[in-house]
């Protein structure tokens, strides 16, 4: 449905050159939602913005439908549906008038295009304000309706970018609904987040994007399951000789992975949490070392970001408001 | 033929949402109606008024400066809205959909054309019972070369929008340039009345073609060198506009 081989954009600015994109290879398949996480600033809507023609291709390939993206933007355009960070919808218009014309400019007759925004309509439940004009719509009723006006022509790929952010929990639970309903009809989705719980909660696969690159791609199980499964965080009483030795009699375990030093405490990825953890705690008590506290967590998609890129990627971002290279 | 149909759509677009701000309506009518009023008392009791043809009403002189003022007022500000879509998200929506690059820069314009037509002549048929004949003929060719001063400036304004993406560069841009065109047209008086300088370099300035053979097509005359003059300055220039602003629509736009 699309692929991408070693796609990159620069960005020359008079002082410096910004290498926005740097060798981007994947691959969607039919019908999935493909999450594309990383921080802001790591390129993730200026390759969303080559796939969907905005943005000349620099170097590399891509092909999304069946046609080059280079080659072929027109057909290209014809078979995708692209909702940017902004939406898009038209602010003097109504809601249905903005659908009509969507659907006209994609070619649809009148009838054809008044049935169509009608069923949207429906499905993405915007009867109660269709008819009003768009300057009026709250943050979630604008976001369903860039939405529907991405769907409009029943385009092949739909592109997301960063669909929720700025909507509160309840318009954000309420979308992910949405999403999840037009998978279920077929439509294959890219979607752009770095929000971790989105990527988790809609995505069949999914990509990290990190300073331009992919760093990791998989389904969020894969994903977790390549790192060290669960990670146990102990925090020990101060004895005077520091963590070391701890860290050292851990490491010599055959059933820890990984052990690091944060701080004050010890964090350990082990295969299995629920088995090494009375073994681990066993360990130090008989090597005479007092625990204060210890947690056990599975792995979530943030271990996975700060396995494959060595920030949290809650600190990762830029602050707020702070946007995508162009 | 898509072209076409999309040149429409967007035309449609654009026409309807003028009537949903209607203070743009009435500031676009107000102010050549306030030219009008309080600019051409002056003229009339200006001193040494023997610098116009004896016997000819200033409302001659300066009506047709008026049309042309209002053509490139409209051309030139074509490119705020275009701002705001471009903030808004409009325009990289629009941009994503298969439509012709040309109909999204040249809907939206025809439109604005169409209102600045219904203006001018709005002020045309005001001025009449103060004294402004009008000459059918002539004002249509005259509507002609405005309507292609009109597209110029506002392709011109466009992609500046397009280019610039901010209203703050994108004013400085389009004002810094307005101004020095304006005066050096002879928009207001003819610079007939100024030193020979100021024609010297009127005539490196494409408005100032069109304002000459304006007033002349207003006032009857259809056809000499200095109408033909306009019309061989403008359509070049024009078609060069509308190219170019549909390439920087065709190329990237963040």
């Amino acid at each position: 449905m699309l692929e991408a081989h070693d796609l990159t954009k620069t960005f020359r600015t008079r002082k410096e050159k910004i290498e926005a994109v740097r060798g981007i290879d994947m691959e969607i398949w039919p019908g999935e939602i493909f999450g594309f996480l990383g921080p802001n600033g790591a390129g993730k809507t200026t390759t969303l913005r080559m796939l969907s023609t905005l943005l000349p291709i620099e170097s590399g390939r891509a092909v999304v439908s069946g046609f080059d993206v280079h080659k072929s933007p027109h057909q290209v355009r014809q078979r995708i549906g692209y909702v940017s960070q902004l939406g898009g919808s038209d602010r003097l218009a109504t809601g249905r008038e903005d659908l009509l014309l969507q659907g006209e400019l994609y070619g649809m007759g009148r009838r054809e295009a008044e049935r169509r925004a009608d069923e949207l309509i429906e499905v993405l439940d915007l009867a109660e304000f269709a008819s009003r004009r768009v300057q009026s719509y709250s943050g979630g009723q604008r976001r369903r309706l860039d939405i529907a006006l991405g769907i409009m022509h029943r385009p092949d790929v739909l592109f997301l970018d960063e669909p929720t952010t700025g909507l509160d929990p309840q318009n954000r639970a309420n979308l992910w609904v949405q999403i999840s309903k037009l998978r279920e009809a077929g439509t294959t989705i890219f979607l752009t987040t770095h929000y971790l719980e989105e990527a988790d909660a809609l995505s069949n696969r999914l990509a990290i994007m990190d300073h331009g690159q992919l760093v990791a791609e998989g389904t969020s199980r894969q994903l977790k399951q390549q790192i060290a499964a669960d990670s146990v965080v102990v925090s020990l009483q101060d004895d005077g000789a520091g963590p070391e030795g701890a860290m050292r009699l851990l490491q010599e375990q055959d059933f820890v992975r990984e052990v690091s030093a944060e701080s004050d405490h010890l964090r350990l990825y082990v295969d299995d949490g629920v088995t090494a953890l009375p073994r681990i705690l066993r360990l130090l008590d008989q090597n005479g070392m007092t625990i204060k506290t210890v947690t056990l967590s599975e792995p979530t998609l943030d271990d996975v970001f700060l396995r494959y890129t060595g920030r949290s990627l809650r600190d990762a971002g830029q602050p707020p408001g702070g946007k995508d290279p162009q | 033929m898509k072209t076409l149909r999309d040149i429409a759509l967007l035309y449609r677009r654009s026409f309807v949402q003028t009537f949903r701000v209607p203070v743009w309506l009435a500031i676009s009518f107000s102010t050549p109606l306030l030219y009008l009023a309080l600019f051409t008392p002056l003229l009339k009791s200006l001193p040494g008024g023997s610098e116009f043809p004896p016997g000819i009403n200033v409302l001659e002189i300066f009506l047709p400066g008026i049309l042309a003022l209002m053509a490139f007022m409209s051309g030139a500000s074509a490119g705020f809205s275009t701002i705001f879509e471009l903030q808004a998200g409009y325009t990289e929506r629009i941009r994503v959909t298969p439509a012709s690059r040309l109909a999204l820069l040249i809907g939206p314009i025809l439109s604005s054309l169409t209102w600045t037509f219904f203006f001018m002549t709005m002020i045309v048929v005001v001025a009449e019972p103060f004294g402004f004949p009008i000459h059918i003929a002539g004002l249509l060719i005259a509507y002609v070369l405005l309507a292609l001063l009109m597209v110029l400036f506002a392709s011109f304004s466009i992609a500046v929008a397009l280019l610039t993406k901010e209203i703050n560069s994108f004013a400085a841009v389009v004002n810094g340039i307005n101004l020095p065109l304006l005066l050096l047209a002879g928009i207001l008086l003819p610079l007939e009345l100024g030193p020979a300088w100021m024609r010297v370099i009127g005539h490196f300035n494409p408005l100032y073609y069109v304002v000459e053979g304006d007033r002349l097509l207003a006032a009857g005359h259809l056809w000499n060198t200095t109408i033909a003059e306009g019309f061989l300055v403008m359509v070049p220039l024009t078609a060069l506009a509308v190219v170019w602003a549909t390439r920087v629509y065709r190329r990237a736009v963040s």
